[in-house]
C-alpha cells in the first residue's frame, strides 16, 4: 500500500518537473509569449530599436483555436535597419529565428496573412521575442562550467546586472552624440539668425543700388 | 528514496519560481492595437512602460497622447491611462490568466508606440509553507531578479524616451536648415519682385505721369 502511494507521488513530482521543464524550455510555448493579431489584410509589423552585437531569438507560431479546419498561415519577413532580409518564410504556421545585430538600429518583423482567410477578425498569433540577457542559453553556460540549482541562478544574476551596466554605458553614448547635435543646433541657429539680419542689409542695398540706376537712366534724377 | 523525492521538489521548486517574462517591442497605433500577455499566477506583479515614439507635430509643444487600458480575463478594466505620450504601470494581477493590454489613438496620424510588459513571480509566504522543502534563498533570489528586472525596466523606459527626444533633436536640426534657406530665398524674391513692381511703374508703357 506504502510502496503504491510512493509510486504514485513519484509519478505526479515527475509529471509536475516535465510541466516546468516544457514551460521553461518553450517545448509547448503555452505561456511564455505575446499574443498579437494580425489583420486579414496589411501586415502587422513589430520593431524594436536594438544596439550592435546583440543575440535576438524569437519563436512565432499561429493559434487556430476556433477553426481547427482552416489552418491559417503567416509569411514572415524580418528586415535590418538598413534593409537587409534576415529571414524570409511563407506560408507556415510557426517558426524559429535567431541572429546577431551587426548593426545599431530599428529592427523589424512582418506578418502578413497568406491568401483568403475565413475568419473576418483576423488571426491570432503569438510571438516571443527575447533580445539580449533574455536569449542567453543557461544550459549551455551550465554544462560548460558544471554549475547548478542555486549557483546557476546566481550566475545568472551576475550576467543580469553586467548586462545593465553595459545598457548604461550605451545610453551614456547616445546622450553624448545627442548633446553635440543639441549643441550645433544652438550655434546654427544664433547664426542663422545673425546671417539673416546681414542677408536683409545687403539685399536692400542691392535694391537702391539698382534703383538708384535706374532713376538715373530714366533721367528723373 | 527520501532524499531523491527532497532533491526532486528543491529542483521543481526552483524551477517554478523563476519564470518570468520580458517583452520590449514597438507596435504602430493606427486606431487600437492590442497585445496580449498571459499571467501563471494570481498574485503576479505586472509592470511595464511605453512611449510614444513617433510622433511628427508641427507646432504645438506636446503630443496629446493615446489612451491605455489593461483588461483582466473577466473582462474587467484593471488599469487605464488616458492622454499620455508615455508611462510607466504597475499592478497586481487579481488572477491569472489571459491579459489585454490596449492602446487607443484618437488622432488620425498612426503613432509608433515602444511598449515594455514584465510579469514577475516572487514564491510567497503560502508556497513557504506550502512546500517545506522550498528555501528562503530562493525567495530572497527571486526578490533580487525581481529588483534588477526594476531596473531594466527604467533602463528601456530611459532608452525609449531617448529615442524621442533624439526624434525630435533630429527634426529641430532639420527645420533650422531647411526654413532659413527658404527665408534666405523668399527674402531675395521679394526684394526682386519689389524692385521689378517698381520699374514697371515707371515704364513707357504705363502712363508713367500718374506717378
Amino acid at each position: 500500500m506504502a510502496r503504491n502511494f510512493d509510486s504514485r507521488a513519484g509519478v505526479t513530482v515527475l509529471s509536475l518537473i516535465l510541466l516546468c521543464l516544457t514551460i521553461s524550455n518553450n517545448i509547448v510555448p503555452v505561456a511564455e509569449a505575446i499574443w498579437l493579431t494580425i489583420p486579414n489584410s496589411g501586415a502587422k509589423c513589430v520593431s524594436e530599436e536594438i544596439q550592435n552585437n546583440v543575440v535576438v531569438l524569437a519563436d512565432y507560431y499561429v493559434l487556430n483555436e476556433e477553426h481547427p479546419e482552416h489552418q491559417a498561415t503567416v509569411s514572415v519577413r524580418v528586415t535590418s535597419p538598413y534593409g537587409n532580409n534576415l529571414h524570409h518564410n511563407e506560408n507556415v504556421t510557426h517558426g524559429l529565428f535567431a541572429f546577431t545585430t551587426t548593426e545599431g538600429g530599428n529592427y523589424l518583423a512582418c506578418f502578413t496573412l497568406d491568401g483568403h482567410q475565413e475568419p473576418a477578425t483576423g488571426v491570432t498569433l503569438s510571438l516571443d521575442w527575447k533580445t539580449g540577457i533574455a536569449a542567453k542559453d543557461w544550459d549551455s553556460v551550465a554544462k560548460k562550467e558544471k554549475i547548478e540549482g542555486v549557483e546557476l541562478e546566481v550566475r545568472k544574476l551576475k550576467d543580469h546586472a553586467e548586462a545593465i551596466h553595459n545598457n548604461l554605458l550605451y545610453l551614456k553614448q547616445r546622450e553624448a552624440d545627442m548633446r553635440e547635435v543639441s549643441e550645433k543646433t544652438n550655434g546654427r541657429v544664433a547664426w542663422f539668425s545673425v546671417m539673416s539680419l546681414g542677408v536683409c542689409i545687403v539685399v536692400s542695398v542691392l535694391q537702391l543700388w539698382h534703383l538708384k540706376r535706374f532713376f538715373h537712366k530714366k533721367k528723373l534724377i | 528514496m527520501e532524499r531523491r523525492r527532497k532533491q526532486i521538489y528543491v529542483v521543481a521548486a526552483l524551477l517554478m519560481s523563476f519564470i518570468s517574462r520580458i517583452y520590449s517591442l514597438s507596435v504602430t497605433v493606427n486606431d487600437v492595437e492590442c497585445v496580449y500577455e498571459y499571467v501563471l499566477y494570481e498574485g503576479d506583479a505586472v509592470s511595464g512602460n511605453f512611449v510614444v515614439v513617433d510622433h511628427d507635430i508641427f507646432w504645438g509643444s506636446d503630443h496629446p497622447g493615446i489612451d491605455f487600458t489593461v483588461t483582466s480575463p473577466g473582462d474587467n478594466t484593471v488599469h487605464s491611462i488616458k492622454g499620455t505620450s508615455g508611462d510607466k504601470f504597475e499592478f497586481k494581477a487579481p488572477r491569472s490568466g489571459m491579459y489585454k493590454f490596449c492602446f487607443h489613438n484618437p488622432y488620425s496620424t498612426p503613432e509608433t508606440v515602444s511598449f515594455y510588459i514584465h510579469v514577475g513571480h516572487i514564491p510567497s509566504e503560502h508556497d513557504l509553507a506550502k512546500d517545506e522543502h522550498l528555501d528562503p534563498i530562493n525567495v530572497k533570489i527571486a526578490e533580487l531578479r525581481e529588483a534588477l528586472e526594476s531596473v531594466t525596466a527604467e533602463q528601456r523606459y530611459l532608452k525609449a524616451r531617448d529615442v524621442r527626444h533624439r526624434h525630435t533633436n533630429e527634426s529641430t536640426r532639420r527645420r533650422v536648415i531647411a526654413y532659413t534657406v527658404g527665408e534666405y530665398l523668399l527674402l531675395a524674391a521679394a526684394s526682386t519682385l519689389q524692385v521689378m513692381y517698381i520699374r514697371r511703374l515707371f515704364s513707357k508703357s504705363v502712363a508713367y505721369n500718374r506717378v
